[in-house]
């Protein structure tokens, strides 16, 4: 009894449900996938072999691995110094730019995605604009080529590099460059050797989530790309649907896998979120390269040391007229970032409106028929009712559990909390088409499979990862002095999360349930496997849409998709910004 | 001999930079419609400490910026060594400067950071490791130079910051409010060391701050700002005792402005036209009621007043005293045998008219 009494009282305790619904519809699954792939228990690697010994699917994953690291790489040459203008702009121009690089990143992929076929295509914008003054008289090849993938990946990827970097750049205290400019460092080398150091953990993780991300794209290669441009999510996802050969796609999964972990651990990531210092003693060959760039990069400046000298004594008390030329340039750079992120958006909305059959910009007439069409239609309506539901659904679930499980993660021991956030935090940091495939197989095992149970039980262990890691963030926050406080004014342990720790993480859970929403209602890959055909959400309705009649239809909807990531992120800043500031504002008072 | 004397052994990198003399000339700062500086002129001599004091939004801050590069002037000229600085941006001015967070690089160590000012003037590694270790040793953290500043107390940043001011032996050395974050113990002990240093170097030192206490230890001079103009310029001594104006009067140390309804003051002259007079607490006795008689009761002031409150305060008393219609404050140390009061009590003041200064509203 005392044993169970103990147990019950480990605070890890509350992450047991988040844990049972992932360990039932994610973590078994995996592992029989794992043992599967090798044909256990009688252990061969025949499968492994399959895949290799065909040099079209060798083919594919180099190029899966090759295109990841071209889009990352464009993403983020563009993105850092989008970044950078967006974190040293005035405080309300900055407000304004994040919530247009947000907006995008709320918007559902499947909307974004086709905002580029529509721009792109054979009948597109440019072609028909092309054509119809006389430019051209056939369409130039715009799309399914590795271009149009490539402008797809960087589109969507964007606010994913952005967004963390500018989280760090805006940390990084502006006197340590005038600092370093007061010792005689110019613009550029008090950047170099001080802003850029300082930024770079923000770069790390922006490389880090885009480029696995990118592994596991499946949409936009389908939907931009042509034959030669399939990604290994598009190759399992065929093989999927070709044969249900288990092991064989247990193989080219765990392939992947394989090369996001490889790639993960070159970065370094540690997925519980805590990052090492700069600077701190190298402990791996990791930590030992990264020493060995650092002596060589001071090597070579080594080499410069005679011109800075010469440069020093000749320029020291020189007048220098600073132009406008950089900022200028800068301004240029950030208005055709945010226009290229804004954009196709508005474009989609502007067609969404539209009288005509095809696509025409601007169009000849206004109308709303695309949206009577959307509304009336029964396949519409009933794919965004079952969206809604199942959305609902999945908050209520993923909200929940993540909460309790942040909550009780918070007080377990820091290596046990970081094991269980890697493990919670797999559905939405592995390639998509891999927690696919394993969930197809959990939902296999239970008979779940083309049930809307199903489909929630699928969706929820990724709202839960969404849930977790932002009230995580809410409560690193918080005072745990205010719950013993409580406590010794007689509340117990319910009454005190209740009465005071709830109200207090509120926005980060409020947070966490409008992404686990997001999460679900924009969910096409691993949707697509266990839905069995016979449940239709939204995106499962568009995706079909894209691909078979292209009509605006799914404009109007990809519009109200649109309309629906402002509501969110609305809803977040409600919950979120003011909340926070009120309390920070009631402590400030408090301090006072 | 100091670190500067052997640094200059160098020779073929760097001789030992002269300290040079500072000049505002008629320097005016606007942000918008608002001169944060106005028509300033200000010359401090080479090797001179000079505090600029002031309260927030007296252009003290405005001040230090124009003269780091930070900021241009609108008008007039600033001069450092006789170069003419108004285009020349701050990494081409040789200087040394200690921010008010210390702005110590966080992602170097305390070796790195004080090798960047050297670096940047292209100093050979291995002068730069040596420069460095004499440094370190002059400011007691020989065995911290592997540290990052994270890993450092308060104190030893701020000494870290100071070394990194100094190691490129600039001709002139800024310091921002260099003591603020400290508290009351290590503010005293680090006073010390930045006169220390300051004797060492001969650097020309401009510091800004809004404490009194810190301007009076540390400075050669002190100017005092209000509203973008200076008030007035002197030394810590001469600030204290002949205050031009009543703000200086009250800005440092405590003041009493007499109220001529409430004393004699004819016994002394008029008062000059738009003066008033006053007197510091400490310069002030408090007698009982016995009056003695004295030699040289001409040249003083008695007055009798009724005590208000006294505040015991460990070796001083403080008392506040009401006549007429005003309550003045006055301090004095506890002597053996020395008489104490209570509320209520009538005493009578006592001060020569010598330390009674008149000053402009």
């Amino acid at each position: 009894m005392l044993i169970i009494r103990r147990l019950t009282q480990q605070p890890i305790v509350l992450a047991l449900p988040a844990l049972l619904i992932l360990a039932a519809v994610f973590g078994a699954p995996i592992v029989q996938l794992f043992f599967k792939s090798f044909n256990l228990p009688s252990f061969s690697l025949v499968n492994y072999q399959a895949f290799f010994f065909q040099p079209a699917n060798v083919r594919v994953l180099y190029q899966t691995v090759e295109m990841s690291l071209t889009a990352t790489g464009i993403c983020l040459l563009l993105g850092y110094p989008t970044a950078y203008l967006i974190s040293t702009a005035r405080t309300s121009v900055r407000v304004v730019l994040i919530v247009l690089v947000v907006i995008p990143y709320l918007t559902s992929s499947l909307a974004r995605t086709y905002a580029w076929i529509v721009i792109l295509g054979d009948h597109g914008l440019i072609n028909n604009f092309l054509i119809d003054n006389g430019f051209i008289s056939d369409p130039l090849p715009l799309i399914y080529n590795r271009f149009a993938v490539y402008l797809g990946m960087v589109y969507i990827m964007l606010p994913v590099m952005i967004l963390p970097m500018v989280s760090v750049m805006v940390g990084i205290d502006r006197s340590l460059m005038a600092a370093a400019q007061s010792m005689g460092a110019s613009s550029f080398t008090s950047f170099w050797r001080v802003f850029f150091p300082l930024s770079l953990p923000g770069v790390r993780s922006g490389c880090l989530l885009v480029f696995v991300l990118c592994l596991g794209f499946y949409i936009t290669p389908a939907a931009l790309g042509g034959l030669r441009d399939t990604m290994l999510s598009n190759f399992i996802y065929a093989e999927v649907s070709t044969s249900f050969n288990i092991p064989r796609v247990a193989a080219s999964a765990f392939i992947l896998l394989a090369v996001a972990f490889a790639m993960l651990w070159i970065v370094g990531l540690d997925l519980s979120g805590s990052h090492g210092l700069p600077g701190q003693s190298p402990k791996d060959e990791r930590g030992r390269a990264a020493a060995l760039i650092g002596r060589l990069l001071r090597s070579l400046s080594e080499y410069l040391i005679s011109h800075r000298s010469k440069r020093w004594k000749s320029r020291r008390f020189r007048p220098e007229r600073s132009g406008r030329m950089p900022e200028v340039a800068g301004a240029m750079f950030l208005a055709s970032m945010i226009s290229f992120l804004v954009i196709p958006g508005i474009i989609i909305v502007v067609m969404s409106f539209s009288d005509a059959n095809y696509f025409q910009f601007p169009p000849a007439a206004l109308s709303l028929r695309w949206y009577y069409q959307f509304f009336g239609d029964p396949s519409w309506d009933g794919a965004l009712l079952a969206s809604f539901q199942i959305g609902v659904a999945v908050t209520a679930i993923a909200t929940v559990a993540g909460t309790l499980a942040a909550y009780g993660l918070a007080r377990a021991h820091s290596t046990v909390r970081a094991a269980i956030t890697m493990f919670m935090l797999m559905p939405i940091t592995l390639p998509a088409i891999v927690v696919g495939i394993a969930t197809y197989l959990g939902l296999l095992n239970f008979g779940l499979l083309g049930s809307k149970l199903g489909i929630i039980l699928a969706h929820s262990i990724g709202g839960v990862a969404y849930a977790m890691v932002i009230v995580s963030a809410t409560l690193a926050n918080f005072d745990r002095r205010l719950e013993r406080a409580a406590m010794s004014m007689m509340a117990g342990p319910f009454r005190t999360f209740r009465r005071i720790s709830l109200p207090l993480i509120l926005p980060g859970v409020l947070g966490g349930a409008v992404f686990a929403f997001i999460h679900s209602f924009d969910e096409v890959v691993i949707t697509s496997l266990v839905s069995g055909l016979s449940i239709r959400t939204l995106p499962l309705k568009m995706w079909e849409n894209i691909r078979h009649q292209i009509d605006p239809t799914v404009a109007a909807a990809s519009s109200l998709l649109i309309v629906l990531a402002m509501i969110w992120l609305v809803a977040i800043y409600a919950a979120w910004w003011r909340t926070t500031s009120r309390t920070q504002r009631i402590a400030a008072e408090a301090q006072n | 001999m100091g670190i500067s004397g052997s640094f200059a052994a160098d020779g073929e990198t760097k001789t030992k930079s002269v300290p040079a003399q500072i000049e505002f000339r008629n320097v005016t700062k606007m942000y918008g419609q608002i001169a944060a500086v106005r028509e300033l002129s200000l010359v401090v001599h080479r090797g001179e400490f000079v505090t600029v004091l002031g309260p927030s939004g007296s252009g003290k801050t405005t001040t230090l910026m124009l003269l780091a590069g930070f900021e241009a002037p609108n008008s007039g000229e600033i001069f450092i060594g006789g170069n003419s600085v108004a285009a020349v941006p701050s990494y081409r001015r040789d200087q040394g400067i200690v921010f008010q967070s210390y702005a110590l690089f966080p992602h170097l160590t305390v070796r790195r950071n004080l090798e960047f000012p050297l670096e940047m003037r292209g100093m050979k590694a291995n002068e730069r490791a040596a420069r460095v270790e004499q440094i370190l040793r002059r400011v007691h953290l020989s065995d911290y130079g592997d540290r990052m500043p994270f890993q450092l107390s308060g104190g030893q940043q701020q000494r870290v910051a100071l070394a990194r001011g100094l190691i490129a032996d600039p001709p002139i050395l800024l310091l921002d409010e260099p003591l603020g974050a400290l508290d009351r113990n290590l503010r005293e002990q680090m006073q010390g060391e930045i006169k220390g240093l300051h004797k060492e170097f001969g650097t020309t030192t401009v510091c800004v701050t809004h404490d009194q206490e810190e301007a009076l230890t540390l400075s050669d001079r002190i100017v005092v700002m209000r509203g973008g103009m200076i008030e007035q310029t002197d030394t810590p001594e001469a600030l204290y005792d002949r205050p031009a104006t009543k703000f200086v009067a009250n800005f440092l140390g405590e003041a009493n402005i007499l109220d001529e309804t409430n004393f004699p003051l004819e016994a002394n002259g008029q008062p000059p036209e738009g003066t008033v007079a006053m007197i510091r607490p400490e310069r002030v006795r408090l007698l009982g009621r016995a009056i003695p008689a004295r030699v040289d009761a001409v040249q003083r002031q008695t007055v009798k007043v009724v005590v208000e409150e006294m505040i015991y305060a460990g070796p001083l008393r403080k008392y506040r005293v009401r006549i007429g219609n005003q309550v003045l404050v006055l301090r004095e140390h506890v002597a053996a045998g020395q008489e104490t009061f209570e509320r209520g009590d009538e005493v009578h003041l006592d001060w020569l008219h010598s330390d009674m200064r008149y000053v402009r509203v």
